[in-house]
């Protein structure tokens, strides 16, 4: 199955892998004819009145052949993957957009980067990998039967020689590694010591103690230096073992030969051309390291492939019913026996909930007693495993994804911001001007304006506290739910004062679109118009926030979320209610 | 610093470790200058002329050269290592320091993947220097090593040989600058794929919820495609480059042969123009292999990665504080201040006037993101007035010595510090040489008495890990009562503590000798404190509760919300 991923990139790579084969392959023949043509040319030169013309000609051809082999065999294998590893890394970076959230639950974000970033260019680069593997192998084995061609003795010196490396190099990898992980200890513990006291940048600038902390934060470095000598001293030993080698290797080889050429069995062309034959021969070890490429590419496709078998969310086409008249509920939510479940354990169970057109809804409960579940399924951020989601008597499944997303606007506790700019990050594609008005609804316009350039701040060099994160995530849901404004938490880190500003804009300017408010807060709940209680993925309850106090299991729900003030005015418990009729909610 | 500079000092600064480098290099080079005289001795006066042990005994030669150069190789890789290890040290410790000067001065928040990130350049930086060491070394060594050699063999032959390789370098060194800044775009395309990359899976929730998934996968897709162009760039350029190799390694070879013929009239014997080749097969091509290979690539990473550290290590001036004044009193004043985060940006503070006396307890309220915390910022002298001035104690705070000003005043940030080590070292973190008795003290006012209790006393090592939000507010609330300061500033530094906790350690603070100002998180803090600084977005009103409940129709609103609540609030 991951192999049929390395042919598909190695079909859709054009035909550049095909030159790459065509000229790595001229190039090592090439590059195995060689030394015995140089060979025969100095026999034929040195003796007295040797004719020159065609030997030196052929070792001429054979040069420029090498030469223009490589430099094109280079050209089409960084080409060929680099065109290979875009289409494949495209086509995994919309496949994870398509899986939408589902996809991070199976793969951690570090996991999935790995994958769709460098696994995609270890499986575009397996072409050139496989190709290299066999251009190497021709000289090497090549080499070896020329050099038994040209005698059978350097031969044999040569395969005694040889098994010798092997010995040496997996030597080298069982020592460097034990060295390495000490090192890596010392630099993780430089890492976490620097971060650690970047957290506390403000108070450090305050304490004046810059010079004292980074004093603090390098003090693994001696370790660091001990470990890094080490392996040093490590690679220097093993390298010497490797590096003499080959050399004795060919020494051998051409003692061996030199005995033969005493013996007149070997020109003096014959044992330059061992000589070389032994050089070439040796580069047996590179090419069994291509080998090992291969098998990393195979398994990087198999974590490439393992992200394109999950499977992508399917939606419909349909839209959903124009508003009849300008103040007609619009935004009726429905829920029919819904149920939910993660790793196996239904955290959602059968939840049957309608909450009409234009009406708020708080959504309380414990923690781990599905309320963030029940946002998502309620715009289709997850799709229940049974049961309907109904948006104006649509089921979710049917609407086409934009009609669905302007009709939707989710805010959440830890919004992750994107786009270049700040106006960018809230219209996320709608105009422009609609980033200012979400702004003010979010309370989030003051201090945007405040910014160093205002609107156009880029996203990472806007200093923001997690409550101004927050209000922008809410102007980017008010700026695209067009009939449902589902708020998972998105109030949490706001202060009284703005939470309260906030809390106004959505029950009058906002007041036309439905709002479903995951809330821990008591005055949250006691401002919406109806409440939904959440007890281990069921509703336990449901109503207005006064009927509900009365029962004290319902108020142990907010104790929990944080004690009431201490020392402070007592809080009489009665929520104001806005004049005029409540929307009633029902159970389907 | 300039990159040529802090590698210039690098090198130079370890001459013990250099010497040892040239010296051992003679050893590694020697099979460069004895293989091609010893195959040619070899076969001339061996193999060839019938007396094969003569043959065997060059070979020996040779052995040893090699065994000689193996030697040397190893002592060569320590001097490099002793020239390296030393230059990542100083590259980690400019990293740190500078990152840090630079948090602080800035106040904007390093992620760990950006720390990440500098460890990596660190490493490369490290690498590739070792490289480009050991590259340029071993090829000028072998082509001294070769040219000596072929000298001693046959010094009509020198030129064939040195012409090309001369040719071969030119080429290179001209197509090197272009092969910098291909590089530099393949690794700088690369790194922002992977941001790019990581910021759409960090995103995905909210990309799904806002639709915007084409959008997305376009900007993502921008990224793929640069880095695919900036790789195949590369790719073009790398393959000219062969040619350089070509002509400096390959040419020479045909050279000598087709002199062969005229060289052997001038009485060359089949040993030595063996000799030769051997010398350019074996010795110069590898090596100019490498310089092209190692310079090009290594060279370029090394450059790219210096300069990326040391665009993060600059330290930034302190924002103010940079006088030798000492303050006379502790009355804070406050004239005419000004300040925006940018010239595109409202202004957050305007004009603001403002005195508060030794002694005093003021309050700060207001929505967030209203300017409170860039108020206590300005006093504390993290942020520099656009217009007015800040005195404390009649001095301006810019003319104020900064270890005074350090010790005048105190302030805790929301985001509490505490650092791995033991609990005394993170309380007296701001005030040497206290006694146990005074900890005691402060840990019994601040009320931190359990957790000292729990951690097992003041020698107990910390995890800041695993202490909640509010805990590290305790442990950074207890550390500025034990501070020497007497102007406190608590930017919203008790937010994770319950109102209890909160009440206690704010009643702590104002019963300690000196000036308290809270900027409140809660508007308990403005009940308790004398006085209160309203701060609406147009302007900022001074008084008592009662005065500004009277004069600030936000207050009276905020107040009235929270006096008639809706609810369990906190």
């Amino acid at each position: 199955m991951s192999d049929g991923l390395l042919f598909e990139v190695l079909r859709r790579s054009g035909r550049w892998p095909a030159v790459y084969a065509v000229t790595a392959l001229a190039g090592a023949v090439a590059d195995l004819l060689l030394p015995s043509a140089l060979g025969r040319a100095v026999d034929v030169l040195v003796a007295p009145g040797g004719e020159a013309g065609g030997i030196l000609l052929y070792c001429v051809f054979l040069v420029v052949t090498v030469v223009a082999c490589d430099a094109v065999a280079v050209l089409a294998a960084g080409t060929g993957g680099a065109q290979a590893s875009r289409l494949l890394r495209m086509r995994v970076v919309r496949h994870v957009l398509g899986t939408g959230p589902a996809i991070s639950r199976r793969f951690s974000a570090g996991d999935l980067v790995t994958r769709a970033g460098s696994n995609a260019e270890e499986v575009g680069a397996a072409p050139e990998a496989i190709i290299t593997a066999g251009a190497l192998l021709v000289p090497a084995a090549g080499s070896l039967v020329a050099l038994a061609l040209i005698d059978l003795w350097p031969a044999v010196a040569f395969a005694v020689g040889l098994a010798l490396i092997g010995l040496v190099l997996r030597a080298f990898l069982r020592r460097s590694t034990a060295v390495a992980t000490g090192y890596q200890e010392a630099q993780s513990d430089i890492a976490s010591r620097l971060i650690d006291a970047l957290s506390g940048a403000r108070t450090i600038a305050a304490a004046g103690t810059e010079d004292l902390e980074a004093r603090r934060v390098l003090a693994p470095l001696p370790r660091l230096h001990a470990h890094g000598m080490a392996l040093w001293r490590v690679n220097a030993r093993a390298g010497v073992q490797a590096a003499i080698v080959v050399p004795l290797l060919q020494i051998t080889v051409i003692g061996v030969s030199g005995f033969r050429l005493a013996a007149g069995e070997m020109s003096v062309g014959d044992l330059f051309a061992a000589a070389r034959y032994a050089v070439l021969g040796a580069g047996i070890g590179s090419a069994l390291g291509y080998l090992n490429r291969l098998g990393r590419a195979r398994s990087a496709a198999r974590r490439v492939r393992e992200v394109l078998d999950r499977p992508a969310v399917a939606y419909g086409d349909e839209e959903l019913p124009a508003a009849q008249g300008a103040h007609a509920a619009r935004g009726r939510l429905e829920l029919r026996g819904v149920t939910v479940c993660a790793e196996g354990r239904p955290v959602l169970r059968g939840i049957d909930l309608t909450v009409p057109g234009g009406a708020a809804v708080a959504v309380v409960g414990r923690s781990g007693s599905g309320k963030s579940l029940l946002a998502a399924v309620a715009g289709r951020l997850v799709d229940p495993g049974r049961g309907e989601v109904l948006l104006d008597g649509v089921p979710l499944r049917r609407l086409g994804r934009a009609a669905l997303r302007e009709a939707v606007g989710y805010a959440f506790e830890r919004p992750v911001l994107f786009g270049a700019t700040l106006a960018e990050a809230i219209a996320v594609g709608r105009p422009p001007g609609v980033a200012r008005t979400a702004a003010r609804a979010a309370s989030a316009d003051p201090f945007i304006r405040r910014l160093p350039r205002a609107y156009d701040t880029p996203i990472d060099e806007a200093p923001m506290s997690g409550g101004e994160r927050q209000r922008v995530g809410l102007a980017r849901a008010f700026a695209h739910g067009g009939r449902l404004l589902i708020l998972d938490d998105a109030t949490s880190s706001l202060d009284t004062v703005t939470e309260y500003q906030v809390a106004r804009a959505l029950t009058e300017e906002l007041r036309d679109r439905t709002r479903v408010i995951v809330a821990h807060r008591a005055a949250t709940a006691a401002r919406a118009d109806l409440v939904v209680w959440l007890e281990d993925g069921r509703i336990r309850g449901h109503g207005p926030h006064e009927a509900l106090w009365r029962d004290p299991a319902y108020r142990a729900v907010f104790q929990v979320a944080g004690p009431s003030p201490a020392g402070a005015p007592a809080a009489a418990l009665g929520p104001p209610r806005a004049a005029g009729p409540v929307p009633v909610a029902e159970r389907a | 610093m300039r990159v040529r500079d802090l590698l210039w000092r690098a090198v130079r600064e370890r001459p013990r470790h250099l010497v040892r480098l040239l010296g051992w290099s003679f050893a590694e080079a020697a099979p460069s200058f004895a293989s091609g005289q010893a195959i040619a001795h070899a076969l001339d006066d061996g193999f060839a002329a019938g007396r094969p042990l003569t043959g065997l005994a060059w070979l020996v030669v040779l052995a040893a050269a090699w065994l000689a150069a193996a030697l040397g190789a190893r002592q060569v890789l320590l001097a490099i290592a002793g020239i390296v290890e030393p230059f990542r040290d100083e590259l980690l410790r400019r990293v740190v320091e500078g990152t840090l000067h630079r948090a602080a001065a800035s106040g904007l928040r390093t992620d760990s993947a950006a720390v990440a990130r500098m460890n990596r350049q660190v490493e490369l930086a490290r690498d590739s220097l070792g490289a480009v060491i050991a590259v340029v070394r071993s090829f000028l060594f072998s082509v001294v090593g070769v040219l000596l050699g072929v000298m001693t063999l046959m010094g009509s032959v020198l030129p064939l040989v040195l012409l090309p390789l001369v040719a071969g370098l030119a080429l290179f060194l001209m197509s090197l600058p272009a092969m910098a800044r291909a590089q530099r775009e393949a690794i700088l395309a690369e790194e922002r794929t992977a941001a790019s990359l990581a910021a759409m899976v960090d995103g995905l929730r909210d990309v799904t919820a806002c639709g915007a998934e084409d959008r997305v996968a376009a900007g993502v897709g921008r990224d793929v495609e640069r880095q695919a162009r900036a790789t195949g760039a590369l790719a073009r350029l790398t393959a000219v480059r062969t040619v350089s190799l070509a002509v400096g390694g390959w040419l020479p070879i045909l050279m000598v042969l087709a002199a062969t013929p005229a060289l052997v009239r001038q009485g060359a014997t089949a040993g030595i123009i063996l000799g030769t080749l051997t010398y350019v097969a074996q010795s110069l091509t590898p090596a100019l292999g490498s310089l092209v290979q190692g310079v090009g690539v290594n060279g370029v990473r090394l450059v790219t990665a210096l300069q990326r550290i040391m665009s993060t290590s600059e330290r930034l001036a302190a924002a103010v504080a940079a006088g030798v004044c000492v303050p006379k009193g502790m009355l804070l004043r406050l004239r005419g201040v000004t300040f925006a985060y940018g010239p595109g940006a409202d202004p957050v503070i305007r004009d603001l006037g403002l005195a508060v006396r030794d002694g005093d307890h003021l309050a700060v309220v207001g929505p967030s993101g209203i300017g409170k915390s860039t108020v206590a910022a300005l006093v504390a002298g993290l942020l520099r007035p656009d217009a007015g001035r800040i005195l404390i104690g009649g001095v301006p705070i810019e003319e104020l010595d900064r270890a005074a000003m350090c010790r005048a005043r105190v302030l805790i940030p929301q985001e509490a510090y505490v650092f791995r080590g033991t609990l005394g070292d993170n309380l007296t973190y701001l005030a040497g040489g206290r006694s146990r008795a005074d900890l005691d003290k402060a840990v019994d006012a601040v009320g931190l008495t359990d957790l000292v209790r729990r951690l097992g006393g003041y020698e107990a090592e910390v995890d800041p890990s695993e202490l909640s939000s509010g805990e590290r507010q305790l442990v950074a609330l207890t550390r500025a009562y034990l501070s020497p300061a007497r102007l406190v500033l608590l930017d919203e530094a008790t937010c994770h503590l319950d109102p209890a906790a909160e009440a206690r350690a704010e009643e702590a603070f104002a019963a300690r000798d000196g000036t308290l100002i809270v900027i409140a998180h809660r508007l308990t803090s403005a009940l308790r404190a004398r006085r209160v600084l309203v701060m609406d977005g147009t302007r900022a009103l001074v008084g008592t509760h009662e005065e500004m409940v009277a004069a600030s129709g936000l207050y009276r609103d905020l107040m009235g919300r929270w006096e008639a609540p809706v609810g369990a609030d906190t």
